[in-house]
Protein backbone atom coordinates (compact mmCIF):
# COMPACT_ATOMS: atom_id res chain seq x y z
CA UNK A 1 0.00 0.00 0.00
CA UNK A 2 0.65 3.67 -0.68
CA UNK A 3 1.83 4.49 2.49
CA UNK A 4 4.70 2.24 2.87
CA UNK A 5 6.59 3.44 0.18
CA UNK A 6 8.68 6.01 2.25
CA UNK A 7 9.25 3.25 4.61
CA UNK A 8 12.70 1.03 4.69
CA UNK A 9 12.18 -2.27 3.98
CA UNK A 10 13.64 -3.42 7.51
CA UNK A 11 11.31 -1.04 8.89
CA UNK A 12 8.13 -2.67 7.47
CA UNK A 13 9.67 -6.21 8.86
CA UNK A 14 9.97 -5.16 12.40
CA UNK A 15 6.58 -3.55 12.26
CA UNK A 16 4.93 -6.68 10.50
CA UNK A 17 6.43 -8.86 13.56
CA UNK A 18 4.10 -7.02 15.97
CA UNK A 19 1.69 -6.13 13.91
CA UNK A 20 0.56 -9.90 13.55
CA UNK A 21 -3.46 -9.13 12.69
CA UNK A 22 -3.67 -11.31 10.08
CA UNK A 23 -1.21 -13.56 10.10
CA UNK A 24 -0.77 -16.82 12.30
CA UNK A 25 0.12 -17.31 16.10
CA UNK A 26 3.77 -16.68 16.74
CA UNK A 27 5.55 -20.08 18.04
CA UNK A 28 7.68 -20.36 20.81
CA UNK A 29 10.41 -23.12 21.88
CA UNK A 30 9.21 -25.60 24.01
CA UNK A 31 9.70 -29.09 25.11
CA UNK A 32 7.23 -31.74 25.39
CA UNK A 33 7.89 -35.39 26.78
CA UNK A 34 5.36 -37.95 27.20
CA UNK A 35 7.34 -39.02 30.72
CA UNK A 36 9.89 -38.10 32.98
CA UNK A 37 12.09 -41.19 31.60
CA UNK A 38 11.59 -39.24 27.98
CA UNK A 39 12.97 -36.26 29.20
CA UNK A 40 15.83 -37.47 31.60
CA UNK A 41 16.93 -39.73 27.85
CA UNK A 42 16.61 -36.52 25.74
CA UNK A 43 20.38 -35.27 24.70
CA UNK A 44 21.12 -32.34 26.29
CA UNK A 45 18.29 -32.15 28.88
CA UNK A 46 19.67 -32.08 32.70
CA UNK A 47 18.28 -35.23 35.18
CA UNK A 48 17.14 -32.39 37.54
CA UNK A 49 15.60 -29.82 35.42
CA UNK A 50 13.57 -32.92 33.76
CA UNK A 51 12.38 -33.70 37.83
CA UNK A 52 11.77 -30.00 38.60
CA UNK A 53 9.68 -29.78 35.43
CA UNK A 54 7.59 -32.83 35.62
CA UNK A 55 6.95 -32.06 39.40
CA UNK A 56 5.73 -28.42 38.51
CA UNK A 57 3.12 -29.95 35.95
CA UNK A 58 2.33 -33.06 38.20
CA UNK A 59 1.57 -30.87 41.42
CA UNK A 60 -0.78 -28.78 38.64
CA UNK A 61 -2.93 -31.83 37.33
CA UNK A 62 -5.05 -32.01 39.65
CA UNK A 63 -6.63 -28.10 40.06
CA UNK A 64 -6.45 -27.40 36.06
CA UNK A 65 -7.28 -30.63 34.53
CA UNK A 66 -10.89 -30.61 32.95
CA UNK A 67 -13.30 -32.06 35.53
CA UNK A 68 -16.20 -33.90 34.56
CA UNK A 69 -19.10 -34.98 37.02
CA UNK A 70 -19.41 -38.90 35.11
CA UNK A 71 -16.45 -41.18 33.96
CA UNK A 72 -18.26 -41.61 30.89
CA UNK A 73 -18.30 -38.07 29.84
CA UNK A 74 -14.82 -37.65 30.52
CA UNK A 75 -13.94 -40.77 28.50
CA UNK A 76 -15.78 -39.71 25.68
CA UNK A 77 -13.60 -36.96 25.26
CA UNK A 78 -10.38 -38.51 26.30
CA UNK A 79 -10.77 -42.27 25.83
CA UNK A 80 -11.63 -45.88 27.56
CA UNK A 81 -9.23 -46.40 30.44
CA UNK A 82 -7.64 -42.69 30.15
CA UNK A 83 -9.70 -40.90 33.06
CA UNK A 84 -9.64 -41.19 36.72
CA UNK A 85 -11.21 -39.80 40.21
CA UNK A 86 -10.36 -36.37 40.62
CA UNK A 87 -9.48 -35.28 44.52
CA UNK A 88 -12.38 -33.36 44.70
CA UNK A 89 -16.27 -34.08 45.40
CA UNK A 90 -19.31 -32.26 43.78
CA UNK A 91 -21.05 -30.23 46.55
CA UNK A 92 -23.91 -32.99 46.53
CA UNK A 93 -20.86 -34.89 47.41
CA UNK A 94 -20.47 -36.92 43.92
CA UNK A 95 -17.16 -38.29 42.25
CA UNK A 96 -15.28 -35.48 40.69
CA UNK A 97 -13.49 -37.16 37.08
CA UNK A 98 -10.71 -36.08 34.80
CA UNK A 99 -8.19 -37.05 32.27
CA UNK A 100 -5.00 -38.68 33.14
CA UNK A 101 -1.88 -36.63 32.68
CA UNK A 102 -0.37 -38.17 29.26
CA UNK A 103 2.89 -35.68 29.40
CA UNK A 104 4.08 -32.19 30.05
CA UNK A 105 5.57 -29.13 28.78
CA UNK A 106 8.39 -27.75 30.39
CA UNK A 107 8.78 -24.15 31.52
CA UNK A 108 12.23 -22.99 32.04
CA UNK A 109 14.79 -24.63 30.08
CA UNK A 110 17.98 -23.49 28.13
CA UNK A 111 17.04 -20.70 25.87
CA UNK A 112 12.89 -21.17 27.23
CA UNK A 113 11.29 -17.77 28.54
CA UNK A 114 12.06 -17.93 32.02
CA UNK A 115 8.82 -16.65 33.36
CA UNK A 116 6.83 -19.82 31.68
CA UNK A 117 5.36 -22.45 33.66
CA UNK A 118 5.90 -26.18 33.27
CA UNK A 119 2.65 -27.63 32.35
CA UNK A 120 0.96 -31.07 32.38
CA UNK A 121 -0.51 -32.19 28.75
CA UNK A 122 -3.72 -34.63 27.78
CA UNK A 123 -4.65 -36.32 24.78
CA UNK A 124 -7.93 -36.04 23.53
CA UNK A 125 -9.80 -38.95 22.18
CA UNK A 126 -10.70 -37.51 18.94
CA UNK A 127 -6.79 -37.46 17.99
CA UNK A 128 -5.01 -39.30 20.33
CA UNK A 129 -1.46 -38.43 18.64
CA UNK A 130 -1.55 -35.23 20.12
CA UNK A 131 -1.25 -33.14 22.92
CA UNK A 132 -3.85 -30.53 24.33
CA UNK A 133 -3.35 -28.35 27.22
CA UNK A 134 -5.82 -28.48 30.22
CA UNK A 135 -6.90 -24.83 28.51
CA UNK A 136 -7.55 -27.55 25.40
CA UNK A 137 -5.11 -26.09 23.46
CA UNK A 138 -2.50 -27.76 20.75
CA UNK A 139 0.58 -28.23 21.85
CA UNK A 140 1.10 -30.50 19.18
CA UNK A 141 2.40 -34.07 18.55
CA UNK A 142 5.78 -33.93 18.62
CA UNK A 143 8.08 -35.14 21.76
CA UNK A 144 11.23 -33.56 22.46
CA UNK A 145 12.66 -30.03 21.24
CA UNK A 146 9.55 -28.56 19.77
CA UNK A 147 7.96 -25.02 18.95
CA UNK A 148 4.41 -24.66 19.63
CA UNK A 149 1.84 -21.54 19.90
CA UNK A 150 2.32 -18.98 22.18
CA UNK A 151 -1.01 -19.36 23.71
CA UNK A 152 -0.36 -22.85 24.36
CA UNK A 153 2.47 -21.63 27.26
CA UNK A 154 0.29 -19.86 28.85
CA UNK A 155 -1.24 -20.98 32.57
CA UNK A 156 -3.97 -22.89 32.68
CA UNK A 157 -6.85 -21.92 34.38
CA UNK A 158 -8.87 -23.37 37.13
CA UNK A 159 -10.55 -22.70 40.22
CA UNK A 160 -7.80 -21.15 43.11
CA UNK A 161 -8.47 -20.01 46.37
CA UNK A 162 -7.42 -16.41 46.85
CA UNK A 163 -5.53 -15.80 49.54
CA UNK A 164 -5.14 -11.80 49.46
CA UNK A 165 -7.05 -9.02 47.71
CA UNK A 166 -6.53 -5.49 46.75
CA UNK A 167 -2.52 -5.50 46.10
CA UNK A 168 -3.62 -2.99 42.83
CA UNK A 169 -5.75 0.48 42.91
CA UNK A 170 -3.73 2.13 45.37
CA UNK A 171 -2.36 4.76 42.55
CA UNK A 172 -5.97 5.27 41.20
CA UNK A 173 -7.49 6.05 44.63
CA UNK A 174 -4.06 8.46 44.67
CA UNK A 175 -4.18 10.31 41.59
CA UNK A 176 -7.71 9.11 39.73
CA UNK A 177 -7.76 8.71 36.06
CA UNK A 178 -5.20 6.89 34.57
CA UNK A 179 -6.32 8.08 30.84
CA UNK A 180 -3.54 9.67 29.01
CA UNK B 1 -7.87 22.22 7.49
CA UNK B 2 -10.68 24.30 8.52
CA UNK B 3 -12.99 25.22 11.42
CA UNK B 4 -16.87 25.19 10.71
CA UNK B 5 -19.10 26.28 13.18
CA UNK B 6 -22.62 24.39 12.95
CA UNK B 7 -25.70 23.85 14.93
CA UNK B 8 -25.84 21.23 17.24
CA UNK B 9 -28.00 18.00 17.03
CA UNK B 10 -32.14 19.54 18.46
CA UNK B 11 -31.99 15.79 20.21
CA UNK B 12 -28.26 15.75 21.68
CA UNK B 13 -29.94 15.54 25.52
CA UNK B 14 -31.65 12.36 23.83
CA UNK B 15 -28.53 10.75 21.93
CA UNK B 16 -26.37 11.64 25.06
CA UNK B 17 -28.60 9.63 27.00
CA UNK B 18 -28.82 6.71 23.89
CA UNK B 19 -25.04 6.40 24.19
CA UNK B 20 -24.48 7.15 28.24
CA UNK B 21 -22.85 10.63 28.26
CA UNK B 22 -22.81 12.80 30.67
CA UNK B 23 -25.52 15.92 29.80
CA UNK B 24 -25.67 19.20 31.42
CA UNK B 25 -28.49 21.52 30.28
CA UNK B 26 -26.85 24.50 28.96
CA UNK B 27 -23.36 23.18 28.76
CA UNK B 28 -23.98 19.52 26.38
CA UNK B 29 -22.20 16.66 26.54
CA UNK B 30 -19.15 16.38 28.80
CA UNK B 31 -15.90 16.09 26.79
CA UNK B 32 -17.83 16.57 23.54
CA UNK B 33 -18.33 19.57 21.04
CA UNK B 34 -20.29 19.82 18.04
CA UNK B 35 -20.90 23.19 17.74
CA UNK B 36 -17.95 23.05 15.13
CA UNK B 37 -16.12 20.17 13.25
CA UNK B 38 -13.21 20.22 11.63
CA UNK B 39 -13.07 19.68 8.17
CA UNK B 40 -9.56 17.66 6.22
CA UNK B 41 -8.92 16.97 2.43
CA UNK B 42 -8.30 13.48 2.03
CA UNK B 43 -4.40 14.08 1.27
CA UNK B 44 -4.07 15.54 4.53
CA UNK B 45 -5.37 12.89 6.65
CA UNK B 46 -4.06 10.70 4.46
CA UNK B 47 -0.79 11.29 4.03
CA UNK B 48 -0.23 13.91 7.01
CA UNK B 49 -1.73 12.04 9.62
CA UNK B 50 -2.49 8.11 8.37
CA UNK B 51 0.64 8.04 6.90
CA UNK B 52 3.01 9.65 9.54
CA UNK B 53 1.27 8.36 12.44
CA UNK B 54 1.99 4.96 10.94
CA UNK B 55 5.61 5.87 10.12
CA UNK B 56 6.28 7.09 13.77
CA UNK B 57 5.35 3.61 15.03
CA UNK B 58 7.58 2.22 13.36
CA UNK B 59 10.13 4.67 14.84
CA UNK B 60 8.55 3.29 18.27
CA UNK B 61 9.10 -0.07 17.71
CA UNK B 62 12.79 0.81 17.08
CA UNK B 63 13.14 3.02 20.25
CA UNK B 64 11.78 -0.22 22.15
CA UNK B 65 13.96 -2.68 20.83
CA UNK B 66 17.05 -0.62 21.57
CA UNK B 67 16.00 0.51 25.16
CA UNK B 68 14.71 -2.99 26.67
CA UNK B 69 18.56 -3.96 25.96
CA UNK B 70 20.24 -1.10 27.44
CA UNK B 71 19.87 -0.83 31.72
CA UNK B 72 21.04 2.77 31.32
CA UNK B 73 18.22 3.71 29.51
CA UNK B 74 15.84 1.68 31.55
CA UNK B 75 16.84 3.40 34.61
CA UNK B 76 16.30 6.78 32.87
CA UNK B 77 13.22 5.93 32.29
CA UNK B 78 12.54 4.95 36.00
CA UNK B 79 11.53 1.60 35.56
CA UNK B 80 12.33 -0.80 38.38
CA UNK B 81 14.50 -3.44 37.97
CA UNK B 82 12.85 -6.95 38.87
CA UNK B 83 10.54 -5.54 35.48
CA UNK B 84 13.64 -5.25 32.61
CA UNK B 85 13.70 -8.86 32.11
CA UNK B 86 9.77 -9.28 31.73
CA UNK B 87 9.36 -6.49 29.54
CA UNK B 88 11.81 -7.84 27.10
CA UNK B 89 10.75 -10.79 26.80
CA UNK B 90 7.04 -9.43 26.14
CA UNK B 91 8.82 -7.70 23.31
CA UNK B 92 10.87 -10.67 22.43
CA UNK B 93 7.63 -13.17 22.30
CA UNK B 94 5.83 -10.61 20.40
CA UNK B 95 3.71 -10.20 23.03
CA UNK B 96 0.26 -8.24 20.51
CA UNK B 97 -0.57 -4.56 21.19
CA UNK B 98 -4.05 -3.51 21.01
CA UNK B 99 -4.25 0.10 20.87
CA UNK B 100 -3.12 4.06 21.12
CA UNK B 101 -3.73 7.53 20.41
CA UNK B 102 -1.00 9.23 19.32
CA UNK B 103 -1.17 13.00 19.67
CA UNK B 104 0.07 15.62 16.95
CA UNK B 105 0.13 19.06 16.48
CA UNK B 106 -0.86 20.26 12.96
CA UNK B 107 -2.24 23.01 11.22
CA UNK B 108 -3.37 21.46 8.04
CA UNK B 109 0.08 22.12 6.40
CA UNK B 110 3.52 20.74 6.48
CA UNK B 111 4.42 17.58 8.66
CA UNK B 112 2.31 17.13 11.88
CA UNK B 113 4.77 17.04 15.21
CA UNK B 114 3.84 14.08 17.48
CA UNK B 115 3.69 15.98 21.02
CA UNK B 116 3.30 12.63 22.36
CA UNK B 117 2.16 8.93 22.36
CA UNK B 118 -1.00 7.39 24.58
CA UNK B 119 0.07 4.10 24.43
CA UNK B 120 -0.71 2.81 27.47
CA UNK B 121 -4.29 3.55 28.38
CA UNK B 122 -5.46 6.19 25.96
CA UNK B 123 -9.28 7.41 26.35
CA UNK B 124 -12.01 9.79 23.80
CA UNK B 125 -12.39 5.97 22.31
CA UNK B 126 -16.38 5.22 22.20
CA UNK B 127 -16.91 8.83 21.25
CA UNK B 128 -13.94 9.01 18.59
CA UNK B 129 -15.29 5.62 17.26
CA UNK B 130 -18.99 5.45 17.81
CA UNK B 131 -20.99 9.21 18.59
CA UNK B 132 -18.62 11.16 15.78
CA UNK B 133 -19.53 8.71 13.44
CA UNK B 134 -23.02 8.82 14.08
CA UNK B 135 -22.72 12.11 14.62
CA UNK B 136 -21.47 12.43 10.46
CA UNK B 137 -24.17 11.02 9.47
CA UNK B 138 -26.42 13.24 10.93
CA UNK B 139 -24.56 16.06 9.56
CA UNK B 140 -24.87 14.78 5.98
CA UNK B 141 -28.48 14.72 6.42
CA UNK B 142 -29.04 17.60 7.81
CA UNK B 143 -26.83 19.39 5.15
CA UNK B 144 -24.43 20.34 7.61
CA UNK B 145 -21.60 18.76 6.23
CA UNK B 146 -20.90 18.20 1.95
CA UNK B 147 -23.05 15.61 1.38
CA UNK B 148 -19.71 13.79 0.29
CA UNK B 149 -18.14 13.79 3.24
CA UNK B 150 -16.29 10.76 4.58
CA UNK B 151 -14.71 10.54 8.06
CA UNK B 152 -11.30 8.73 9.31
CA UNK B 153 -12.73 6.74 11.19
CA UNK B 154 -12.54 2.76 10.93
CA UNK B 155 -11.89 2.34 15.10
CA UNK B 156 -14.89 0.28 15.72
CA UNK B 157 -14.08 -2.30 13.27
CA UNK B 158 -10.52 -2.85 13.68
CA UNK B 159 -10.84 -3.17 17.35
CA UNK B 160 -13.14 -6.04 17.12
CA UNK B 161 -11.44 -7.60 14.30
CA UNK B 162 -8.07 -7.30 16.55
CA UNK B 163 -9.34 -8.44 19.74
CA UNK B 164 -9.74 -12.08 19.03
CA UNK B 165 -6.34 -12.00 17.34
CA UNK B 166 -4.74 -11.20 20.38
CA UNK B 167 -4.16 -14.64 21.67
CA UNK B 168 -6.17 -14.32 24.24
CA UNK B 169 -7.75 -16.96 27.28
CA UNK B 170 -10.78 -18.84 27.14
CA UNK B 171 -12.22 -15.91 29.78
CA UNK B 172 -10.50 -12.31 28.91
CA UNK B 173 -10.18 -10.06 32.19
CA UNK B 174 -11.00 -6.20 32.01
CA UNK B 175 -10.20 -3.47 35.15
CA UNK B 176 -9.70 -0.18 35.86
CA UNK B 177 -10.42 2.18 38.53
CA UNK B 178 -14.35 1.99 38.70
CA UNK B 179 -14.95 5.07 40.22
CA UNK B 180 -13.11 7.16 37.11
CA UNK B 181 -16.14 7.23 34.72
CA UNK B 182 -14.37 8.34 31.58
CA UNK B 183 -11.92 4.87 32.49
CA UNK B 184 -14.63 2.39 33.02
CA UNK B 185 -16.83 3.77 30.00
CA UNK B 186 -13.83 3.52 28.00
CA UNK B 187 -13.32 0.18 29.09
CA UNK B 188 -17.14 -1.21 29.16
CA UNK B 189 -16.67 -0.06 25.01
CA UNK B 190 -13.70 -2.32 24.24
CA UNK B 191 -15.46 -5.19 26.62
CA UNK B 192 -18.46 -4.82 24.32
CA UNK B 193 -16.20 -5.09 21.43
CA UNK B 194 -14.63 -7.99 22.97
CA UNK B 195 -18.40 -9.70 23.07
CA UNK B 196 -18.85 -8.58 19.33
CA UNK B 197 -15.93 -10.91 18.62
CA UNK B 198 -17.19 -13.50 20.63
CA UNK B 199 -14.58 -13.33 23.47
CA UNK B 200 -16.34 -14.21 27.00
CA UNK B 201 -15.51 -11.41 29.53
CA UNK B 202 -15.71 -10.14 32.88
CA UNK B 203 -15.36 -7.18 33.94
CA UNK B 204 -13.77 -5.94 37.89
CA UNK B 205 -11.81 -2.92 39.50
CA UNK B 206 -8.28 -3.41 39.60
CA UNK B 207 -8.42 -3.15 43.77
CA UNK B 208 -10.27 -6.49 43.44
CA UNK B 209 -7.89 -8.51 41.71
CA UNK B 210 -6.87 -11.17 44.27
CA UNK B 211 -3.94 -13.38 44.26
CA UNK B 212 -3.97 -17.18 44.97
CA UNK B 213 -1.01 -18.94 46.99
CA UNK B 214 0.82 -20.26 43.59
CA UNK B 215 1.35 -16.23 43.04
CA UNK B 216 -1.83 -16.01 40.36
CA UNK B 217 -4.36 -13.26 39.68
CA UNK B 218 -7.96 -14.03 40.68
CA UNK B 219 -11.26 -12.50 40.22
CA UNK B 220 -14.37 -12.20 42.45
CA UNK B 221 -15.05 -15.70 41.65
CA UNK B 222 -11.19 -17.13 42.27
CA UNK B 223 -10.84 -17.90 38.64
CA UNK B 224 -7.54 -17.50 37.48
CA UNK B 225 -6.99 -14.46 35.33
CA UNK B 226 -5.18 -15.41 32.48
CA UNK B 227 -5.19 -12.50 30.03
CA UNK B 228 -5.53 -9.01 31.47
CA UNK B 229 -7.09 -5.64 29.25
CA UNK B 230 -6.67 -3.34 31.72
CA UNK B 231 -7.27 0.72 31.76
CA UNK B 232 -4.64 1.29 34.51
CA UNK B 233 -1.19 2.60 33.62
CA UNK B 234 1.90 0.25 33.92
CA UNK B 235 3.89 2.42 35.98
CA UNK B 236 1.32 2.33 38.43
CA UNK B 237 0.64 -1.57 38.43
CA UNK B 238 4.96 -1.99 38.79
CA UNK B 239 4.13 0.14 41.70
CA UNK B 240 1.78 -1.55 43.86
CA UNK B 241 1.75 -3.93 46.24
CA UNK B 242 1.00 -7.22 43.84
CA UNK B 243 3.34 -5.24 41.16
CA UNK B 244 6.41 -8.02 42.30
CA UNK B 245 3.98 -10.86 41.40
CA UNK B 246 3.14 -9.16 38.34
CA UNK B 247 6.43 -11.20 36.11
CA UNK B 248 5.38 -14.78 37.45
CA UNK B 249 1.75 -14.40 37.10
CA UNK B 250 1.23 -15.79 34.15
CA UNK B 251 -0.90 -13.20 32.70
CA UNK B 252 -1.46 -12.07 29.18
CA UNK B 253 -1.84 -8.27 29.72
CA UNK B 254 -3.21 -5.98 26.75
CA UNK B 255 -1.42 -3.31 26.45
CA UNK B 256 1.45 -5.96 26.69
CA UNK B 257 4.62 -4.86 29.07
CA UNK B 258 6.70 -3.54 26.63
CA UNK B 259 4.28 -0.77 25.96
CA UNK B 260 5.45 0.78 29.50
CA UNK B 261 8.27 2.41 27.15
CA UNK B 262 6.14 3.79 24.92
CA UNK B 263 3.81 5.67 27.59
CA UNK B 264 6.43 7.06 28.85
CA UNK B 265 7.72 10.53 27.85
CA UNK B 266 10.91 10.22 28.16
CA UNK B 267 10.32 8.03 24.67
CA UNK B 268 10.33 11.31 23.36
CA UNK B 269 13.66 11.93 23.70
CA UNK B 270 14.98 8.75 22.87
CA UNK B 271 13.21 9.01 19.24
CA UNK B 272 14.71 12.47 19.17
CA UNK B 273 17.98 11.06 20.17
CA UNK B 274 18.03 7.92 17.57
CA UNK B 275 16.41 9.80 14.57
CA UNK B 276 17.35 13.44 15.24
CA UNK B 277 15.86 15.65 12.31
CA UNK B 278 13.06 13.55 11.30
CA UNK B 279 10.04 15.72 10.44
CA UNK B 280 7.62 14.53 12.83
CA UNK B 281 9.63 15.15 15.56
CA UNK B 282 10.50 17.74 18.06
CA UNK B 283 13.59 17.79 19.37
CA UNK B 284 13.25 16.47 23.09
CA UNK B 285 16.09 15.66 25.59
CA UNK B 286 15.76 14.40 29.44
CA UNK B 287 15.98 17.66 31.47
CA UNK B 288 19.28 15.81 33.43
CA UNK B 289 21.21 15.73 29.93
CA UNK B 290 23.16 18.38 29.51
CA UNK B 291 21.75 18.85 26.06
CA UNK B 292 18.64 19.72 27.92
CA UNK B 293 20.25 22.87 29.47
CA UNK B 294 21.77 24.14 26.35
CA UNK B 295 18.55 23.61 24.06
CA UNK B 296 16.36 25.53 27.01
CA UNK B 297 19.16 28.51 26.80
CA UNK B 298 17.73 28.99 23.81
CA UNK B 299 14.70 30.76 25.89
CA UNK B 300 11.59 28.77 23.84
CA UNK B 301 10.38 25.20 25.27
CA UNK B 302 7.71 22.62 26.91
CA UNK B 303 8.72 21.10 30.11
CA UNK B 304 6.63 18.04 30.71
CA UNK B 305 6.51 15.07 33.44
CA UNK B 306 7.45 12.22 31.67
CA UNK B 307 4.59 10.22 33.75
CA UNK B 308 2.02 12.56 33.57
CA UNK B 309 -1.64 12.08 32.49
CA UNK B 310 -4.52 14.92 31.03
CA UNK B 311 -2.04 17.73 30.69
CA UNK B 312 -0.81 18.56 33.96
CA UNK B 313 2.44 20.08 35.01
CA UNK B 314 2.75 21.21 31.91
CA UNK B 315 4.80 24.15 31.14
CA UNK B 316 5.40 26.34 27.87
CA UNK B 317 8.34 28.53 28.10
CA UNK B 318 8.88 31.22 25.37
CA UNK B 319 11.25 34.14 25.24
CA UNK B 320 12.48 33.38 28.81
CA UNK B 321 9.22 33.68 30.23
CA UNK B 322 7.00 31.68 31.33
CA UNK B 323 3.76 31.78 28.72
CA UNK B 324 1.47 28.88 30.04
CA UNK B 325 1.65 26.17 33.18
CA UNK B 326 -1.01 23.59 34.18
CA UNK B 327 -1.04 21.38 38.01
CA UNK B 328 -1.06 18.60 38.56
CA UNK B 329 0.07 15.94 40.94
CA UNK B 330 3.37 14.82 38.87
CA UNK B 331 5.09 17.67 39.47
CA UNK B 332 8.11 16.23 41.09
CA UNK B 333 8.93 13.27 39.06
CA UNK B 334 11.35 13.16 36.39
CA UNK B 335 10.82 15.43 33.10
CA UNK B 336 12.25 15.85 29.91
CA UNK B 337 12.11 19.22 27.90
CA UNK B 338 10.60 19.54 24.19
CA UNK B 339 10.51 21.83 21.53
CA UNK B 340 7.36 24.06 21.40
CA UNK B 341 5.38 23.38 18.58
CA UNK B 342 2.29 25.50 19.30
CA UNK B 343 -1.26 24.11 18.72
CA UNK B 344 -2.69 25.96 15.79
CA UNK B 345 -5.50 28.65 16.74
CA UNK B 346 -8.26 28.89 15.61
CA UNK B 347 -10.35 31.84 17.01
CA UNK B 348 -9.72 30.68 20.94
CA UNK B 349 -10.08 27.18 20.03
CA UNK B 350 -6.70 24.90 20.44
CA UNK B 351 -7.33 21.71 17.88
CA UNK B 352 -5.07 19.03 18.90
CA UNK B 353 -5.21 15.72 16.56
CA UNK B 354 -4.99 12.55 18.20
CA UNK B 355 -4.21 9.41 15.29
CA UNK B 356 -5.83 6.03 17.03
CA UNK B 357 -3.53 3.21 16.31
CA UNK B 358 -5.28 -0.34 16.44
CA UNK B 359 -3.00 -3.57 15.93
CA UNK B 360 -0.31 -0.72 15.06
CA UNK B 361 -2.82 0.48 11.95
CA UNK B 362 -3.64 4.39 11.37
CA UNK B 363 -7.33 3.69 11.83
CA UNK B 364 -9.05 6.90 12.92
CA UNK B 365 -8.96 10.93 14.09
CA UNK B 366 -10.44 12.71 17.63
CA UNK B 367 -9.68 16.23 18.04
CA UNK B 368 -9.62 17.20 21.23
CA UNK B 369 -10.41 21.13 21.22
CA UNK B 370 -9.16 23.02 24.57
CA UNK B 371 -9.21 27.10 24.96
CA UNK B 372 -5.38 27.08 26.27
CA UNK B 373 -1.99 25.68 24.58
CA UNK B 374 -2.55 22.59 26.71
CA UNK B 375 -5.23 20.01 26.07
CA UNK B 376 -5.94 19.37 29.62
CA UNK B 377 -9.20 17.28 31.29
CA UNK B 378 -11.73 20.27 30.33
CA UNK B 379 -10.88 19.69 26.56
CA UNK B 380 -13.82 18.40 24.26
CA UNK B 381 -13.91 16.66 21.39
CA UNK B 382 -15.13 18.37 18.37
CA UNK B 383 -15.64 16.01 15.01
CA UNK B 384 -14.17 15.78 12.26
CA UNK B 385 -15.32 15.21 7.79
CA UNK B 386 -12.98 14.64 5.44
CA UNK B 387 -14.28 16.31 1.82
CA UNK B 388 -11.97 17.84 -1.11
Amino acid sequence: MKRWNSVPAALVMSVSLIALTACEEPKVDAAVFESLQQCKDEPGMLADQCEANFNEARNQHAAVAPKYTSQEDCQADFGDGRCEQAPYKTTSGGSVFMPLMMGYMMGSMLGGRSSMISQPLYRPASSPNNFRTADNRSAGSTTGRTRVASSATSRPSFKSSTIRRGGFGSSGRRFGSGAT
Amino acid sequence: MQRIPVTERPDLARAAAEHGLEYTAGEGITGWDERAYYQFMARQVDEDIEAAAEEIEGLCFQIVDRALGNEEVLRRLGIAEPFWDYMAESWRNNEKNLYGRMDLSYDGNGPAKLLEYNADTPTALYETAVFQWEWLEHAIEAGLAPKDSDQFNDVHESIVKALPQLGVGALSHFACNPDIEDDTETLKYLEECAGEAELKTCFLAMSDIGIDDQGRFTDLDHRVITTLIKLYPWEWIMNEDFGLHVPRSGVQFIEPPWKAILSNKGMLALLWGMFEGHPNLLPAFFEDDPAAASFADAGTYVRKPMLSRQGANIEIVRGGKTLHHTDGLYGDDAHIIQGFQPLPEFGGHYPLVGCWLVASKAVGLCIREDKTLVTGRNARIVPHVIAD
